[in-house]
């Protein structure tokens, strides 16, 4: 789980790329967690290498490179616009890269999609559903655009809306969800073939709590079984509590990456990330607000 | 409180100009035509200051009936996006009546806004022949912008806050379509009119109407006061101010009830089954055919494209017919023409999708499966429209060898239309509107290029046509038996472009997957 794999690196386009900021090297520091031992030992699901995206004059992602091993449940952090988006859906085959290179399960995404995009089930963030279907319909599309045969759509599908306590919601239109219902069916519609590697951008964004742990529980199991998820979030609390390695991005770059454990240190996550961020920022000139108008 | 929120309109009008190159492109283009028009109509204003009352009276009544009717009934159909909506300000503890007053005169400040003053303006100059006229026509300068703008705002709010559930706004787009629909017969109608001889007479029943209706009652009184009939005058003014009177009072009411009441909670319907998605194959073509389907009988947008095939026969055959061309003749158009506009129905079909298109790309859906799923249904609803049509048209025409020309005709059109709307719509997509947005509110960027595109692939399919068109001519001129080789040439033509048609929009909707979806997540 390094920013520095030791594997030999592919070639690169040059001069395209900044290095990674700091990296938590000190593997040895301390024992590595049970759950973490997966994560340290299976082989590379996901590698991200040397991958940039500018949108005009401003860069998102300013050279990434990540492993991922198989059985990791690997979250990714940073503070609004750090390219957390920009690099997921790259990872996804949703947005080209400028430059740099992303395998999923050995296949690169980029020069054989058909491939890699079959390991992997997709959660973006802030794009539309075909919300004109109802649920049924929508995981049905999903699973057989994702080359399922109809009865096992249709156990997976009943499977997965008791799972997220979506079965009374099913046969309503996706329009009329609300906010978090939709990101559970499209939660349900990203892991419906059972790929290898889940990518979640915001999963638990407005979904409510019992939902929330009953995700995470399902998300856990899959990792136990050798599954990988990464997921972005903001919630540092969450991350700290349920992934077993994280990597803080910050103006398109990791700042830090490891075991949950080795990025923390002695502090809490929240904490070590905002001294990464570059610390808070005193909130001085506020004492109006302690004198309240009428 | 008004001077704020003026300068916030103002900014807001000024932000429009800050956006990409190609929305300023469509709001230029808009700009400029919004201009010529409201110079045009400026200028017979004035210039009908020269022709004798009596004949200036009725066109001025009519034409300004019209525009405030359409300032009423416009913001109801096309979904403006509603800037200063009151909700908006809810947050704010502003007085209700205070903001009623801001928000009307705020929305003073809009591009309609400003034409109209011209035009009321112009209408000063149209009447005032004479001192009494021209106070009159003062008085309904401020009427008639007053009577526009506020009708507006009530129309708009009405629609943003009564009709703001997905489903109302739909039915609305239906019933604007099905009246224009009905509507169809009577603009033809009217087109044939004699004018030289009947026009004024027709003009002065309908502003006669017009001019004791609350639209029309502002724009009448200075001109019954210019031909000195005051009683007309003072009738029409108060009428003008009744109407005033009733929007001020609803407009106040709607502010009041928008601010304190919650977003209305719809009843949601539920769904058995998995409709298509249980009838066809499970393959991705039959899935995405199944999807197609189902949103060409949930969304509103598809469901435009086929309420208007059926306006098509009318609207090309009734002028045809009133010009005195023989039945004969009018009955071999509609068909092709039908054919024409369903094979139009998917030319931007990725833009309709929007940013679900995420789905497509992220599981890599074949190409051809994902154009051959948005054609079908196209396909399916073609043949019977065809063969039937051919049928009915050729019993019309009276010679029924001809069915073979028209369904050769009608078929390629169809065929070659569809897979060229399959092309365009993965490599020249353009602006859609929202999925449950409106059908009629399309965006402004959709200007240029993409009327480039419509009418460079409207003439494709003609060109396409040439050949069934040419034996179908021969099997008029020379030799009947020509009408069978019209069949086969359309349909060999027609079967050969839809086939490259799904196979090349295949393949470019497999290549440029990402560069789609990066297209509907800029708009």
């Amino acid at each position: 789980m390094e920013t520095e794999p030791n594997a030999p690196r592919p070639i690169r386009p040059a001069g395209v790329r900044t290095k990674s900021g700091t990296t938590t090297t000190s593997r040895a520091a301390r024992p590595p967690r049970t759950k973490a031992e997966s994560a340290h030992e299976g082989p590379a699901v996901l590698s991200i290498d040397g991958l940039v995206k500018r949108f005009g004059p401003k860069t998102a992602v300013a050279g990434i490179d990540l492993q991922v091993r198989a059985g990791s449940f690997f979250g990714i952090v940073g503070p609004n616009g750090a390219g957390k988006t920009t690099t997921l859906s790259m990872v996804t085959g949703l947005l080209r890269p400028d430059a740099g290179q992303v395998s999923v399960h050995g296949t690169d995404v980029w020069a054989d999609p058909v491939t890699a995009k079959h390991h992997m089930g997709v959660l973006p963030d802030r794009l539309r559903l075909f919300d004109r279907l109802t649920g049924a319909q929508l995981l049905y599309y999903a699973g057989v655009l994702r080359g399922l045969d109809n009865a096992t759509v249709r156990k997976r599908s009943s499977d997965l809306a008791v799972a997220f306590g979506l079965d009374e919601a099913l046969h309503r239109l996706v329009a009329d969800y609300s906010a978090g219902m939709t990101k559970k069916i499209a939660l349900a519609a990203a892991m419906i073939h059972s790929p290898r590697l889940l990518v979640l951008d915001e999963p638990f964004e407005s979904v409510d709590p019992v939902s929330a742990a009953n995700i995470t529980e399902i998300l856990r199991k899959y990792t136990h079984a050798g599954g990988t998820v990464v997921l972005s979030s903001h919630s540092m609390d969450l991350v700290q509590r349920i992934c077993d390695s994280v990597a803080v991005v910050v103006n398109g770059a990791i700042l830090a990456s490891g075991t949950i454990d080795e990025v923390r240190g002695n502090a809490t996550l929240e904490e070590r990330f905002v001294e990464l961020v570059g610390g808070r920022r005193e909130a001085e000139g506020m004492e109006w607000l302690h004198v309240f108008s009428d | 409180m008004v001077a704020r929120l003026l300068r916030l309109k103002i900014q807001l009008l000024f932000n429009t100009f800050r956006r990409s190159p190609w929305h300023l492109v469509g709001l230029l283009v808009g700009i400029v035509y919004g201009l010529s028009l409201s110079t045009l109509i400026v200028v017979s204003f004035v210039s009908l200051r020269l022709v004798p009352a009596d004949l200036a009276a009725p066109i001025v009544i009519v034409f300004g009936s019209i525009i405030t009717l359409g300032f009423l009934l416009v913001p109801l159909v096309s979904g403006v996006d509603d800037t200063l909506d009151p909700r908006k300000f809810a947050l704010f503890s502003i007085p209700t009546s205070t903001l009623s007053w801001a928000l009307a005169i705020a929305s003073l400040v809009s591009i309609p806004s400003i034409v109209l003053l011209f035009l009321a303006a112009a209408q000063i100059v149209t009447w005032g022949r004479t001192p009494g006229a021209i106070a009159v026509a003062l008085l309904s300068a401020a009427l008639i912008t007053v009577s526009c703008v506020l009708g507006a705002r009530v129309s708009t709010s009405v629609a943003a806050f009564v009709l703001n559930s997905r489903r109302a706004r739909e039915i609305l787009g239906v019933i604007a379509v099905t009246a224009i629909v009905l509507l169809s017969p009577s603009f033809v109608l009217l087109l044939a009119v004699d004018w030289a001889s009947d026009g004024l007479r027709i003009l002065n029943v309908i502003a006669g109407v017009a001019a004791v209706t609350p639209f029309g009652a502002a724009w009448a009184a200075p001109a019954a006061a210019a031909m000195g009939d005051a009683g007309s005058a003072v009738t029409s003014l108060a009428i003008a101010a009744a109407y005033v009177a009733l929007l001020a009072v609803g407009w106040r009411l709607l502010v009041g009830a928008m601010l304190t009441t919650p977003q209305r909670m719809v009843k949601v319907k539920r769904y058995g089954g998995l409709g298509w998605f249980g009838a066809l194959p499970t393959t991705p073509t039959g899935v995405v055919l199944a999807r197609s389907l189902t949103y060409w009988g949930r969304d509103a947008r598809y469901r435009i494209s086929l309420i208007v095939i059926p306006v098509v026969p009318v609207l090309v055959a009734t002028p045809l017919l009133v010009g005195g061309v023989p039945m004969e003749i009018v009955a071999l158009l509609p068909v092709p023409a039908m054919a024409m506009f369903l094979s139009w129905a998917i030319h931007n079909d990725v833009a309709f999708d929007s940013t679900a298109y995420w789905l497509h790309v992220a599981s890599h859906v074949p190409g051809a499966a994902d154009r051959l799923g948005r054609a079908l249904p196209a396909l399916a609803l073609g043949v019977p429209l065809v063969v039937g049509g051919s049928v009915g048209a050729a019993l019309l025409h009276g010679d029924v060898h001809v069915v073979w020309s028209i369904m050769g005709v009608s078929a390629c059109v169809l065929l070659a239309g569809l897979g060229l709307s399959s092309i365009t719509s993965a490599r020249f997509p353009y602006p859609a509107a929202h999925p449950g947005d409106s059908p009629f509110a399309q965006p402004q960027a959709a200007g240029a290029a993409s009327s480039l595109i419509q009418s460079f692939s409207f003439f494709a399919v003609l060109l396409l046509a040439v050949p069934a068109g040419v034996f179908a001519t021969l099997g008029f001129l020379v030799d009947p038996s020509y009408h069978t080789v019209a069949l086969v040439a359309g349909l060999l033509v027609g079967a050969l472009v839809f086939i490259t048609g799904i196979l090349l929009g295949g393949r470019i909707v497999e290549r440029r997957g990402p560069e789609l979806l990066a297209f509907t997540l800029r708009n």
